[in-house]
């Protein structure tokens, strides 16, 4: 007797959900490494490829170790069905341009990962799709931004690294009164904090290599379709075959059949492998993330070195009534300061023992990096800062490690700096 | 009942009729949270499963988005 998705709670999903063992079967998800898969008779593969049977035929289409996380991460976020990718910008891309076609704008907050930026103001440009940037903070400019040619509204549930916190409901009600859908990346603040139902996405979008992942040993993506958005108007006419075949899974048709189809942004099965043993732990690990990453912050606001800190999690933030609200009184593992100047911030991380200056987010071990010169090195500088990116900004990704072990490593550092 | 189930003709349970979600159990229908479901043409919200019956003679339709082909 199995007990159904809907009887357990996150913490039980999160180690149960996906997994179907039959009598004798395996207690983990087998990493099934092959490229295709065969069927004896010629009409099953038939039937397979015209969806009248599930079943996997090609590893870039579909894979039983990935279809696991897919059904395990869909369930976590309280979506209708997830697509893995081979990376969380591979999620993004194919999210992105699964909605829009060449003409349509995009409305993003501009407090994002600079990868994504870049896909969305660089790369989408060169095919004629524009993106408008405004601060997700402020809803009347996200309200005023739509316009007759949005068909995607784009925001990070908590930025990075400006470490910001946009009021992601209010933001859904402009989304869905403009009928676009509203696409959220989670990376940061991950499914234990607020789930994908909760926060009124659309479409869910994670780095999985981040927390999920929560080693530092895979890369990954995933897109959650929601299952809320209604495929059916005249804004998104290249729906309607997959609105007539598939209904509700529309979205999660097109992304599969067509665009992460041809782009290729497949998951390997043994980073599946890998993604789905981290989702074991990642409630256990966010609250450790995040009650270090609670005490760190206040160290580093009472040091007189420190200029400013941005983190949720202090009181003084202009987003702690948001956080407390949306993500239930948790505020993540992220968190930005700044010291005097870029060669400060370079002496600091120079003379940090135990946290490795890495560009990473969401290992169990605490990460630091200077953006400016690393990740954001080629943005122009008007760019940099619309991105909450300045020279003295040190990123921190707090690990799990003894609390008292960050503190003092951070404590002898900032003696040098 | 006799019914066309993508396309085939197939005998299932001896009843009248049969409840969307009676006959998914009836069938083995595998992923059944994957599937969709098209009753005489017409696609089933996933919510009326349980109160929508199918009867002697109705087709019906499986199709999961996973499958390899692009349509």
């Amino acid at each position: 007797m199995t007990i159904k998705a809907s009887q357990l709670r996150f913490e039980s999903l999160a180690i149960h959900g996906g997994l179907e063992t039959g009598t004798g079967g395996p207690t983990t998800v087998p990493i099934v490494q092959s490229t295709a898969f065969a069927y004896g008779a010629a009409s099953a593969l038939e039937d397979v490829f015209r969806g009248r049977k599930a079943g996997p035929v090609y590893t870039r289409l579909g894979n039983p170790t990935t279809e696991a996380l897919e059904k395990r991460l869909a369930l976590l976020e309280g979506g209708r069905a997830a697509i893995a990718t081979s990376s969380g910008m591979a999620a993004i891309a194919t999210a992105v341009m699964s909605v829009v076609r060449s003409g349509d704008e995009i409305l993003a907050s501009a407090s994002l990962f600079g990868g994504t930026f870049s896909l969305l103001r660089e790369t989408l440009s060169n095919y004629g799709v524009t993106t408008r940037f405004v601060d997700p903070a402020d809803t009347a400019a996200v309200r005023s931004g739509v316009t007759g040619r949005t068909r995607l509204i784009f925001v990070e549930t908590i930025g990075n690294p400006r470490i910001d916190v946009p009021d992601v409901s209010a933001i859904a009600a402009t989304a869905k009164e403009a009928g676009v859908p509203f696409v959220v990346d989670a990376t940061i603040s991950t499914p234990c904090l607020a789930r994908g139902c909760e926060l009124g996405a659309d479409i869910i979008v994670h780095s999985t290599s981040k927390y999920i992942n929560g080693a530092g040993s895979a890369i990954g993506g995933v897109i959650v379709d929601m299952g809320r958005f209604v495929w059916r108007s005249d804004k998104f006419p290249h729906f309607a075959p997959f609105v007539k075949r598939y209904g509700e899974f529309a979205f999660a048709a097109r992304v599969r059949k067509l665009i992460h189809k041809d782009f290729g942004g497949c998951a390997a099965p043994m980073n599946s492998f890998l993604l789905i043993g981290g989702l074991e732990t990642l409630a256990l690990r966010m609250e450790k993330h995040c009650a270090n990453a609670v005490a760190l912050a206040h160290f580093l606001d009472d040091h007189p070195k420190v200029v400013w800190v941005r983190y949720p999690g202090l009181a003084g933030s202009p987003f702690h009534e948001i956080a407390t609200r949306q993500f239930h009184g948790r505020y993540g593992g992220l968190l930005a300061f700044g010291l005097a100047n870029q060669e400060a911030a370079f002496r600091f991380i120079d003379h940090l023992r135990m946290a490795k200056n890495a560009a990473n987010i969401g290992d169990a071990k605490t990460l630091v990096i200077h953006p400016a010169s690393t990740i954001y090195c080629d943005y122009e500088t008007e760019d940099k800062v619309m991105m909450g990116v300045t020279e003295e900004l040190v990123r921190v990704s707090v690990g799990i490690e003894h609390q008292d072990d960050i503190i003092e490593d951070f404590a002898q550092a900032l003696g040098e700096a | 009942m006799n019914l066309t189930v993508n396309g085939k003709k197939t005998a299932v349970a001896d009843k009248e009729s049969l409840s969307v979600s009676e006959l998914l159990d009836e069938l083995n229908v595998e992923d059944v949270l994957y599937v969709t479901v098209e009753l005489n043409g017409d696609i089933l919200e996933r919510g009326n499963f349980d109160g929508t019956l199918v009867r002697d003679g109705d087709e019906v339709e499986f199709l999961y988005f996973m499958g390899g082909g692009r349509g």
